[in-house]
């Protein structure tokens, strides 16, 4: 019975929708995956092999000489630390004042905060390439090209519009009746923020050092507008400084690029749970 | 003594005035019910009482302290609300002791005085559990431990059974009772059920419009309501009310009710005057038809177990008339009935609403 049930003519028609879905799904797959797959083979492969058998072939043997001449390299641990020191002050001050804010307008609106509210917000619309010769003539002004200041100052304030965004929308989650109930017991604003409504928006915190650190960290036209001398280049700036004089250095530059992906992808990693959590949130209850 | 007095508050929204004028005195220890229909106020008056509103006019005093200005944690107030309003992210130890832990009080002292309310509560095996890992009842009473633990002047309930299913809500109101019994404290609890007005409440307060209608004890309000919305809200099922004019007739007093008449005895009403008659559902007797004061017929009937409604129409009034009988009481749909409405049973209202 089950088995005729199984082989009913129905069942076994040929339904041609899901293999043409599949199809361009995997050719999709195919273009986004092609330029890791390209970084990857050609920082495997020595100068002479690229030269001769181009950057699509696959190498007969696994050569790190690229990882050890960039891991080797002062420069490349000059651009890490800059990097470094210009994406986690950077990730942490536009958080900081976006939850401070966020918190404002979401539990302690007052007149007119709806409309500085979408004032703020539309920060995010414009493009950087609009304001990047008032902020070059700014900066230069003080004095600061060359230094990694400008860079962190900027990226602060082109990340406070989105974290702003993201943590009043989750504050707004967060019950009324918790915030009046933590004043009751005594806390005062700050500590109703520290104590109940930030504990219970680490999703969204998750949420927000994950898209900071990562557009931060892979940033490239602030630095290089920014930055002149090699000493203060960021790592984005200094993949493309490692190509040599006369020739293309591609297996260094790929290797670079590699090495340049991991702590985004150790950051995600680290807050992948959160951000799952954070990416569905208020889509169900609970 | 009063603890808590609370002179000409008025609150306003904007344009909307929704607190008028209010004025109340609560003893200590006194349970006192804040009792209105949706929107009378009830809810804003306790969050001008806990500081969580400003007032906009008036004066709130708690233990001979004008606290009118004062941040609402320097009030010595408690509450408990509604939606029980535990933090999700802490443990039902940490909710407990949240306030103190605020106030630098130390660990030590913490953990006991914690342990402490947690017995008194019955929620000790739970005090490692998170709120999502607890039933409405437990949570409940976490949250009205939190509220003893710093033991403030005056509690504050705001609608705490109203998520609660109705058999857990009986056993949480004897708790509260036995919790006032316990801790002999002041408590003010905002509802819209009288049921639990009735039960809980050493004095009532009806709100109506942000206006006291009328306080006092459970069954002065229901045998002695001051006017037609009292009259209306408390009690279930609700009075009757029958529309009539005074007249007079050989220096006797009747009230015309439609086509029936009803002496009374009240000799300061004008013949002419609009009145309304009320009277609750277990006064009228139900006799012979050619006996009563109105003639009814019976339209529906509750079983209620220990009693039956009727529902009955007459001429007197377009509204059905609700009459609570003996369940024994062999009385059929569409029988026709006597009612007799005993005059010092009934209340008389002017068009108004005031007792007359």
């Amino acid at each position: 019975m089950v088995e005729q049930v199984a082989t009913l003519p129905s069942s076994r028609e040929f339904n041609p929708w899901p293999v043409v879905v599949f199809t361009c799904l995997l050719v999709l797959a195919g273009l986004f995956l092609a330029p890791t797959i390209g970084v990857i083979l050609s920082s495997i492969k020595t100068t002479r092999e690229i030269a001769e058998g181009g950057l699509w072939n696959i190498p007969t043997r696994l050569f790190l000489g690229n990882f050890v001449e960039v891991l080797a390299n002062p420069a490349v641990h000059r651009y890490f630390l800059n990097t470094l020191l210009v994406t986690l002050p950077a990730t942490a001050a536009s958080i900081a004042l976006g939850v401070l804010a966020g918190y404002v307008f979401a539990k302690l609106p007052f007149w007119g905060s709806n409309l500085i509210f979408l004032v703020l917000i539309s920060g995010m619309f414009f493009p950087p390439q609009v304001i990047l010769i008032p902020l070059f003539q700014f900066f230069n002004s003080l004095g600061l090209i060359d230094t990694l200041w400008p860079i962190i100052f900027i990226h602060t304030a082109l990340g406070i519009p989105i974290c702003t965004l993201l943590m009043r929308n989750f504050f707004a989650t967060v019950p009324n009746s918790l915030r009046e109930a933590a004043i009751l017991e005594g806390a005062n604003e700050f500590q109703v923020l520290t104590r109940v409504a930030l504990p219970l928006s680490l999703p969204a915190l998750a949420v927000l050092a994950t898209l900071q650190f990562t557009w931060i960290w892979n940033d490239f036209l602030w630095p290089l507008i920014f930055t002149q001398s090699d000493e203060k280049r960021t790592i984005m700036v200094g993949i493309v400084n490692l190509k040599g004089q006369y020739s293309v250095a591609w297996g260094v530059q790929g290797a670079l690029s590699l090495v340049a992906s991991l702590p985004t992808l150790i950051v995600f990693l680290f807050f992948q749970r959160y951000f799952i959590k954070g990416m569905t949130m208020g889509a169900v209850k609970g | 003594m009063a603890n808590l007095i609370l002179k000409n508050v008025s609150k306003t929204f904007g344009e909307t005035e929704v607190i008028k004028a209010v004025n109340l005195e609560v003893s200590n220890g006194e349970f006192v019910v804040f009792v209105g229909p949706s929107g009378c106020g009830k809810s804003t008056l306790l969050r001008l009482i806990t500081g969580l509103e400003e007032v906009t006019d008036g004066q709130i005093i708690i233990e001979d302290k004008d606290v009118t200005h004062l941040k609402p944690s320097k009030r010595e107030v408690a509450m408990v609300f509604q939606s029980y309003a535990l933090f999700p992210h802490l443990t039902v130890a940490e909710n407990i002791g949240f306030g103190l832990k605020l106030a630098k009080v130390p660990k030590a002292e913490i953990v006991a005085r914690v342990k402490e309310v947690a017995s008194v509560l019955r929620v000790e095996s739970l005090l490692a559990r998170k709120p999502r890992q607890l039933s409405g009842g437990q949570r409940q009473r976490v949250a009205i431990g939190r509220s003893i633990i710093r033991q403030p002047k005056v509690f504050l309930f705001d609608e705490p059974l109203s998520n609660l299913d109705a058999a857990l809500r009986v056993v949480m109101r004897i708790e509260i009772t036995r919790l006032h019994q316990n801790l002999q404290a002041t408590m003010i609890y905002v509802t819209h059920d009288q049921t639990e007005a009735m039960t809980l409440a050493d004095r009532i307060v009806v709100l109506n419009e942000g206006r006291i209608e009328q306080v006092g004890a459970p069954l002065e309000l229901y045998e002695k309501p001051a006017n037609k919305f009292v009259a209306g809200f408390i009690g279930s099922p609700a009075m009757n009310f029958i529309k009539g004019t005074v007249e007079t007739a050989d220096e006797r007093m009747f009230a015309r009710l439609g086509p029936h008449v009803m002496e009374i005895n009240k000799p300061d009403l004008k013949p002419g005057l609009a009145i309304e008659v009320g009277i609750r559902p277990e006064h009228i007797a139900i006799v012979a038809p050619e006996e009563g004061t109105l003639t009814a017929e019976v339209e529906i009937i509750e079983k209620l177990g220990v009693e039956s409604m009727l529902y009955l129409k007459t001429e007197a009034s377009q509204d059905l008339l609700t009459v609570r009988t003996d369940p024994r009481q062999t009385i059929r749909t569409g029988e026709r009935l006597g009612l007799k409405l005993p005059v010092s049973e009934c209340h008389f209202f002017d068009q108004k609403g005031n007792l007359v």
